[in-house]
């Protein structure tokens, strides 16, 4: 026991500033050998941060690094490498069309006269797959291999540079359930073989299952570290959030509660994707799902959108059954700022006036031909609807920061005539200024009786602009809070699969 | 250089856009060294002649690399046009009701490969470059089994003698024919609400798409234009050959392509112009004319093609963030300053 208790890698201290904010002060974080080790903590916590500092992207301002109880300095990705440390990238960096042992070895083939011994180098790797149990083989193509095996294939990337310990940044957010399972065996097996894993996710019940230790930070603080047989979900929890947020924003009422209902989906399901979906939208009203990446939240309300497709159930708008198409529920009044802006939202090389344009033929062209002047008005008004900046409707819209890019996104639809509004994610990677813009927006668009449904993932956010919430988790909405019932708490546990004691209580 | 000409906004057009800029510096060039011969009226209206084939062309194939595609069947687009024309003139003589058929068949053999390549590009993720260099052999194919692989003339067809022969106001009728065609492209692309969606199915097909764009139908579009004037250049060459063949047309997509990229039209797709394309395919027209009148062996005339696409295509990415000529610029700028 004395063997496992030993200290791997610690670090003391650490500080990192960027432009006067304290990103982290005086953290400390240790990994024993043949650990895994959790590392929790909100967006912005320092989580990142900490892991970029030891792994050299960033240099730390203040603190020591020890490996092996020795002093190391980490400055680049070599020092790290150098030191025994391998990260598992979230993009997964391998070569698709090479096999797996040519992957693992890339960069670091052992030559004679410019020749590589192929079989050699085959049955090295094999020796090592075997070693560990992995199930793929040496020979495999990688771009055949499952999501999971790639991952395998990249874990062992690391152990064939010794690498003593190995990040793992989410590394079942792309995971189907059963491709996870097969993970966590792996994991388990690493660590019996002796080797530590930080271990980063968002999904708290496999955390809790896995890891031997937690560090959880807040705020670029230590809020604390937890042994396996302490932990208890929603102590984790409160520890994670700090004080318990009151309903700041309770003031705000649906003043529509008598309001009709705009939008409802009847057990709609789409194999594979959710299940059974029920809920209605009033006018006025803004819905949100919320719940982890994955849940099935972007599906539901793309298949509302019609832009893709479902199996079972029902859509109804305004009363009516519909069977909804891109182009008819654009007709209908409806309206999607997708999940993600730069893929989905605009055109980067066309103007403002450009980009919102787009939405609107239907009402501004006659006889197919387009008139100049009718455009710049729309351009016009959609940088004043959404304070857009620069103020100028002829700028490119891929020159634009992330919040006005999507506020350009959001003019697309704010021109026309709304009724019902899709929104996802619509904050991610906008700073707060821009964020707090964008919910008066959402807000605006509410009183004017819009019916707004909304997929979020950030909870102060999903506390701040829903009138109620539903929670999905693995397809299914699991969960339903009305306005100013929950706290960020109940949400994250719901989400996680867990029940609130004090509810249970 | 005083305000007053500096304001003058054709002055300012042509400092603004170094395509033009260039053309006239090769203009002066060529007029120096060929003591005027370039410059003159005969000359001017050969080069007008001669680039008005592909000016045509890059009427349609501009299209689809706006989408972000690619057409080389152009060039077998116009070889299969001419090749149906001339046949079916030859066959059924040269009566105005056959002519206008022998045109509805030729025009229309275009209209439908672009249909062809417009519903496969549409609907099926295949690179359009892999697809339309297949199709353009298959093309081919099928313009010598229309010719039998001969040579064939078309003699005493009035329209086909007036478009080939006949000039108004000492220019030659492709020219008029090239005019219209660009005037056609610029409207569609400038002010109808078709053109706005190619530029925005071209940008980013998916917003386009979640945006209500019917893009299907847009890149569809594209290819039939493109398939069509191809075709027109096909009946076009023939008329001023008064003749068809197997071999017609060939290499003429590489031209094609070539001027539309001098043009700076993104090969992603999204931005440029007709303007710039047809620009694009003057200054290459200006090279080859001048060397010819100055003598240059034609393997010196290819060489200076491919550094001119070169220049062309550095000079765009010079312009664009994130390309390493571009970061290049900025730190010679900055170091400059």
């Amino acid at each position: 026991m004395s063997e496992k208790n030993e200290v791997l890698f610690e670090m003391k201290n650490i500080e990192k500033i960027f432009a006067h904010v304290h990103a982290l002060d005086h953290v400390n974080f240790d990994v024993r050998k043949g650990e895994v080790h959790a590392l929790l903590g909100e967006n912005g916590a320092g989580k990142s941060t900490l892991i970029k500092i030891l792994t050299g992207v960033y240099t730390k301002d203040g603190g020591e690094i020890f490996m092996n109880g020795k002093e190391i300095e980490i400055n680049s990705r070599d020092d790290a490498a150098d030191a025994g440390i391998a990260v598992i990238f979230q993009e997964l960096s391998l070569v698709p069309t090479l096999s797996v042992y040519q992957n693992i070895l890339l960069g670091k083939e052992k030559s004679k006269f410019g020749f590589i011994s192929d079989k050699a180098e085959r049955n090295e790797i094999q020796a090592l797959i075997d070693h560990y149990g992995f199930p793929v083989k040496a020979n495999d193509i990688v771009e055949t291999l499952s999501v999971a095996q790639k991952q395998m294939v990249e874990i062992l990337k690391a152990l064939a540079t010794d690498a003593k310990l190995i990040i793992m940044d989410e590394p079942t957010a792309s995971l189907s359930s059963r491709e996870s399972e097969l993970l966590y065996k792996i994991i388990n097996q690493l660590r019996d073989k002796g080797v530590s894993i930080i271990y980063i996710s968002h999904r708290l019940e496999e955390v809790f299952n896995l890891s031997d230790r937690i560090t959880i930070l807040r705020d670029g603080k230590n809020a604390g570290v937890i042994e396996k047989e302490d932990i208890v979900p929603s102590e984790v929890v409160k520890m994670m959030i700090g004080k318990e947020i009151s309903e700041s924003t309770a003031s705000r009422e649906l003043h529509t509660s008598d309001a009709e209902v705009e939008l409802a989906v009847k057990n709609l399901t789409h194999l594979g994707y959710y299940y059974d979906v029920n809920f209605e939208v009033k006018k006025g009203e803004v819905l949100v799902l919320t719940g982890l990446v994955g849940s099935g939240r972007t599906e539901v309300i793309r298949s509302i959108y019609g832009a893709d497709p479902f199996d079972k159930g029902e859509i109804i708008f305004e009363g009516k059954s519909i069977k909804p198409t891109i182009k008819k529920s654009v007709a209908n009044g409806f309206g999607l700022i997708p999940e993600d802006r730069r893929t989905q939202g605009f055109s980067p090389l066309l103007s403002i006036t450009g980009n919102v344009a787009i939405t609107s033929y239907d009402k501004i062209a006659k006889g197919g031909f387009v008139n100049k002047a009718d455009e710049d008005k729309l351009g016009h008004k959609a940088v004043q609807l959404t304070d857009l900046r620069p103020a100028n409707p002829n700028v490119k819209v891929g020159d634009l920061s992330g919040g006005n890019q999507q506020k350009a996104v959001l003019g697309k639809w704010l021109t026309r005539d709304l009724k019902v509004i899709l929104i996802d994610e619509p904050t991610v990677g906008i700073d707060i200024g821009a964020k707090d813009e964008i919910y008066n927006i959402i807000e605006s668009l509410s009183a004017q009786g819009v019916a707004v449904l909304m997929v979020s993932s950030d909870i102060a956010e999903v506390l701040r602009v829903a009138h109620r919430i539903l929670v999905m988790r693995e397809g299914r909405i699991i969960k339903e809070f009305n306005h100013g019932v929950a706290t960020q708490e109940d949400i994250l546990l719901a989400s996680s699969g867990f029940v609130n004691e004090k509810e249970a209580a | 250089m005083s305000n007053i000409v500096k304001n003058n906004p054709v002055v300012k057009a042509i400092l603004s856009s170094s395509r033009i800029l260039v053309l006239l510096v090769l203009v002066i060039f060529f007029t120096a060294v060929t003591k005027g011969t370039f410059f003159s009226y005969k000359n001017l209206v050969n080069i007008l002649y001669s680039v008005s084939l592909i000016g045509i062309m890059i009427c349609g194939a501009c299209f689809a690399v706006l989408l972000g595609g690619i057409d080389r069947t152009v060039s077998g687009n116009a070889a299969l046009s001419g090749a149906i024309v001339a046949m079916t003139i030859l066959r059924g003589g040269v009566g105005g009701g056959n002519v206008a058929l022998a045109i509805c068949l030729g025009l229309g053999a275009g209209i439908l490969s672009g249909l062809i390549h417009g519903l496969i590009l549409s609907r099926f993720n295949i690179p359009a470059f892999l697809l339309t260099l297949a199709t353009n052999e298959i093309l081919y194919g099928f313009v010598q089994l229309v010719t039998s692989n001969t040579l064939i003339y078309v003699n005493g067809c009035t329209l086909m003698d007036y478009i080939g022969q006949k000039r108004w106001l000492g220019i030659p009728i492709p020219v008029y024919i090239m005019l219209v065609c660009i005037l056609f492209a610029y409207i569609i692309l400038n002010h109808t609400v078709y053109g706005r969606q190619v530029y925005s199915v071209g940008g980013n097909r998916q917003s386009s798409e979640l945006s209500g764009v019917p893009t299907r139908r847009v890149i569809l579009i594209a290819y039939i234009i493109s398939g069509f004037m191809g075709a027109l250049a096909g009946f076009v060459l023939s008329s001023m050959n008064q003749q068809a063949s197997a071999g017609q047309a060939k290499n003429y997509e590489n031209n094609v392509l070539a001027a539309i990229v001098v043009g700076g039209v993104s090969m992603r797709g999204g931005s440029g112009s007709i303007q710039n394309a047809i620009l694009g395919a003057f200054l290459i027209g200006v090279i080859e004319n001048g060397m010819n009148l100055m003598g240059v062996p034609a393997i010196y005339k290819d060489m200076a093609k491919g550094i001119i696409i070169i220049v062309a295509v550095a000079m765009d990415m010079a312009t664009q963030p994130g390309t390493p000529l571009y970061n290049f610029m900025k730190r010679f700028k900055k170091k400059a300053a």
